[in-house]
């Protein structure tokens, strides 16, 4: 498990100031550090498409905002993320809940799970994993290479943040 | 009941240095009327969601107003976005429903629950307390001016006839907002607010 906090600071060292969010198991324990937070604005939402439109906002107005949402909301704000971060060239990080990563390797799969990856490639959103706390500086890799093409880069928290 | 044509000359005259961001039947007709270096189309975005991304400029500039000028259709789409507003507050933001019962730009087909539908009382309901609406533009035009200096957030209701617009596109021979790509338009939009 990734400490949240870890998470949390390794993101304000990058510079974020607005975690945008609607709230994942895996990721519960990252938010609740960002409520605490007094130099992160959380930006919760009703609906994962206004996530990436809202983040589209807040970075052309001059904030580096962060995604926190489940695979799930992401595959549902599909065409929010192609026509906002996507179709904009917004550097936006996106740290995605790998809903049912567990299931790929058995018989019967999350069908969540079986959708995200390829359709992460589909939209051209390059990605990496984010497991433990060796992974957290994945993060830095991850907005770095956002920074570089100019358009949003994932990570997937393949376990709940601690 | 307005034309769109008397709602957005009286919005252009009223307009100094807010923030506007029009979308679908608005874009278009907002261009001939205003070449302000702070107009932004929603356009070749995300249907839907051009109140989001609005939302998100008046969250990032406190400072500045920012206008959101919505379609009925469009904030359907995204209808979750009146509670978000509540959520996360923005004083300086300006939502902006012009309210014509149809999705114009593909043929007019009434939206769901066309000619039922209460606009305002929704964002009543969702917890928004500056919340108005128009249909004349005389009164339209008299509350104007403190309807843009008000602590909001502010929904405005603006009922207007439907008209036959086609959809948007970006390209030459459009309002010059309309003629760059979407990307360079809003990365010229964050040069401008950031002062660069």
């Amino acid at each position: 498990m990734a400490q949240a906090k870890r998470i949390l600071e390794a993101l304000k060292q990058l510079g974020t100031t607005h975690i945008v969010s609607l709230p994942d198991n895996l990721a519960r324990a990252l938010l609740e550090a960002g409520e605490a937070d007094p130099d992160i604005q959380m930006v919760p939402v009703c609906r994962e498409g206004e996530a990436m439109a809202l983040a589209a906002g807040l970075y052309i107005g001059g904030k580096q905002p962060v995604v926190v949402i489940q695979c799930t909301g992401f595959l549902e704000a599909g065409d929010a993320l192609r026509g906002t971060l996507w179709a904009m060239k917004i550097p936006v990080l996106l740290l995605l809940g790998y809903r049912g990563y567990r299931t790929l390797g058995q018989p019967q799969k999350d069908s969540a799970a079986v959708f995200f990856e390829p359709t992460l490639r589909a939209w051209d959103i390059p990605y990496d994993f984010l497991g433990s706390d060796e992974d957290i500086p994945k993060i830095v890799s991850c907005w770095k290479r956002a920074q570089e093409r100019s358009r949003p880069v994932a990570l997937l928290l393949t376990e709940e943040c601690s | 009941m307005m034309t769109k044509a008397e709602a957005l000359d009286i919005l252009a005259a009223a307009r100094t240095d807010e923030v506007v961001v029009t979308c679908m039947g608005a874009a278009v007709p907002w261009g001939e009327r205003s070449h302000h270096a702070l107009d932004f189309a929603s356009v070749g975005s995300a249907m839907g969601h051009a109140a989001d991304f609005a939302l998100g400029l008046a969250l990032a500039q406190p400072h500045r107003k920012v206008l959101c000028l919505n379609g009925d259709g469009s904030l359907l789409m995204s209808l979750g976005i009146l509670v978000t507003m509540v959520q996360n507050p923005a004083p300086n933001f300006l939502l902006f429903i012009l309210a014509n019962g149809t999705y114009e730009v593909t043929g007019n087909q009434p939206v769901p629950g066309a000619g039922r539908l209460d606009y305002s009382a929704i964002a009543r309901g969702c917890g928004l307390w500056q919340v108005h609406e128009f249909d004349r533009p005389a009164t339209f035009r008299a509350a104007l001016p403190a309807l843009l200096q008000a602590e909001g957030p502010t929904v405005v209701t603006l009922h207007v006839a439907p008209e036959n617009l086609g959809p948007p596109v970006r390209g030459p021979h459009n309002p010059p907002y309309l003629q760059r790509s979407l990307a360079e338009d809003a990365h010229a939009l964050r040069q401008r607010l950031l002062g660069e």
